[in-house]
């Protein structure tokens, strides 16, 4: 009977999500295949006697107001943007999981402390505390990872905690304790799998959150420092010029909501794949 | 000989006790049954000779298994007796088994656990304890979801008895089974007992599956036993009102019959 609902929910009119998924991710590998093959410009080059030119074959998006292809500015910082992104998702989870498997895991006392924190984690909001941190360690990129891993991990390990928690009261967990393995054995062989999908969808979801926030505080100067082709910095860039040369805002803006509407188009897919009942927290 | 002797065994939470100072011998290879309705204190008994226990519940007294107490070992101490001397098969079929792990990986989690064995023979002894439970070796290669209740309850069992336990604690097996599935696995169970010597500590609310198999049943009420004794003396001579109860509510073919008959009269 699972089976017959799980099936039904795929072919729901979801379709359209699935085609512009790919077309998106064509588009992302066109982009991709340009990086390494057409682009031959620098990023930081400037060139004040070619600045805010039209779109032309030797600039196919123009030049910014320093004369900087702006291209090869949106290309690279794409690297840039979306490699920071996953970064600092990578780290929150390499940190969230293993704190909620050992939460969920152990119970009692251990939990209860883990709660706290996570509580105390939470009550900031996390612009806040890239602000603070930018503050305290000065303005930068690194700084700002930290911050975007500060306020991230908790949601991962309170999933991760959930997960076991409902997880480790099944027979199957009982059944193995009574075959006499060990805890740590059930916890990775056992349990850890029915983590991983609901992971993946969160972390998927997040992506965007984090790219959007990365982008925002680049955009008031706390996060890539100015010569760095950081999309966030380069709205910021371009403000100044916003009414005789609006597309130089539009570009990064576009490119900021292609990847998070990918993200989320991506933890949709996610979702459905592996049937995600619960709700995935914020 | 006794397999294990429980003493003054007690299970308290924390406002209300849920076992109240019970105490029973399972002798070597019989068939012992422990009957009464839900909420009567079964399960928690079971839970406590396993030290399995969730957390909030507290075991106190003694149960004495080949001359330790099991409720004082060590987690790794007890380790060591849980699969090899004493296994469990539960109510739950499904729940038993992990969803994305094999039938073979789980007859190999426990085989490296336990036993000293090359690869080859391990998937040997798997698919030989397959056939031995009336399952075909294919299942080897299955997933949980593509079996049937009665054949995942036969995998169990299979997995139960794998290393020739002592005490097989069966936790209403056979309760979420149809009919003539539960008739299969309990005469599968029996043939095993046979085979393997095993004690088989039977949990059930039913009597009907007791009548044919047990050897000695004890009712439980309320967290106390209130009668222990030989198959035909509990279920012939009750003592105690309750157990006529349970006798005269555990629904058979023929009093129904009967009882239909006299709604009639």
């Amino acid at each position: 009977m699972e089976v017959a609902v799980a099936r039904k929910r795929k072919n729901s009119s979801k379709r359209w999500k699935m085609a512009l998924l790919f077309s998106m991710a064509a588009l992302l590998f066109a982009g991709i295949v340009y990086t390494f093959l057409v682009l031959n410009h620098d990023p930081s080059f400037v060139k004040l006697t070619e600045r805010l030119l039209p779109i032309s074959p030797e600039h196919p998006l123009g030049t910014d107001h320093l004369g900087r292809d702006v291209l090869t500015r949106l290309l690279l910082g794409s690297q840039l943007t979306v490699g920071y992104g996953l970064a600092a998702l990578f780290i929150a989870v390499i940190i969230g999981v293993p704190f909620g498997l050992l939460a969920g895991f152990k119970g009692g006392f251990a939990d209860r402390i883990f709660m706290r924190i996570a509580d105390v984690f939470l009550s900031f909001p996390d612009t806040l505390v890239a602000i603070v941190l930018s503050g305290l360690l000065g303005a930068g990129i690194e700084n700002l990872l930290l911050a975007i891993v500060l306020v991230k991990w908790v949601s991962y390990s309170r999933l991760v905690r959930s997960t076991v928690l409902t997880e480790r009261q099944k027979d199957y967990v009982m059944i193995a304790k009574i075959n006499g393995l060990r805890s740590s054995r059930i916890m990775i062989k056992h349990i850890f799998p029915h983590v991983i999908g609901n992971v993946l969808v969160l972390a998927s979801l997040d992506l965007g959150k984090i790219i959007l926030l990365i982008s925002a505080l680049s955009y008031i100067g706390l996060g890539a420092q100015p010569p760095a082709p950081e999309w966030g910095a380069m709205l910021n860039d371009a403000r100044p010029h916003f009414q005789s040369h609006p597309q130089l805002m539009i570009y990064p803006g576009l490119a900021i909501v292609f990847i998070v509407l990918m993200s989320n188009l991506l933890g949709d897919y996610f979702r459905d794949k592996f049937d995600v009942k619960k709700e995935v927290g914020n | 000989m006794n397999v294990l002797t429980v003493n003054h065994l007690s299970v308290t939470g924390k406002q209300h006790t849920i076992v109240n100072d019970i105490s029973f011998q399972i002798q070597a290879g019989e068939w012992f049954a422990l009957v009464g309705q839900s909420g009567s204190g079964k399960s928690m008994t079971a839970s406590a000779i396993g030290q399995l226990l969730p957390p909030n519940l507290q075991a106190t007294g003694e149960i004495n298994y080949a001359g330790s107490d099991l409720l004082a070992l060590r987690p790794s101490e007890m380790r060591e007796i849980r699969g090899k001397r004493l296994s469990c098969i539960f109510q739950d079929y499904q729940g038993s088994f992990t969803p994305f792990l094999t039938i073979g990986r789980h007859f190999e989690e426990y085989q490296q656990r336990h036993l000293d064995l090359s690869k080859t023979a391990r998937k040997q002894q798997a698919k030989q304890a397959l056939v031995s439970v009336g399952l075909s070796e294919e299942m080897y290669t299955r997933y949980p979801v593509q079996l049937s209740g009665g054949q995942l309850q036969r995998v169990s069992i299979a997995i139960a008895l794998l290393l020739k336990p002592d005490l097989l604690i069966a936790d209403e097996p056979t309760t979420a089974l149809d009919s003539v599935t539960s008739f299969k696995v309990l005469e599968l169970l029996s043939r095993l007992q046979g085979e393997t010597g095993c004690a088989i500590l039977f949990i059930t609310h039913d009597l009907r599956h007791v009548r044919k198999y047990a050897d000695r049943i004890a009712v439980m009420k309320d967290g106390v036993i209130i009668e222990t004794g030989n198959k035909d003396q509990i279920l012939n001579h009750p003592k105690h009102a309750y157990t006529e109860l349970l006798i005269q509510s555990s629904p058979s073919l023929r009093t129904m019959r009967l009882s239909a008959e006299g709604a009639l009269r």
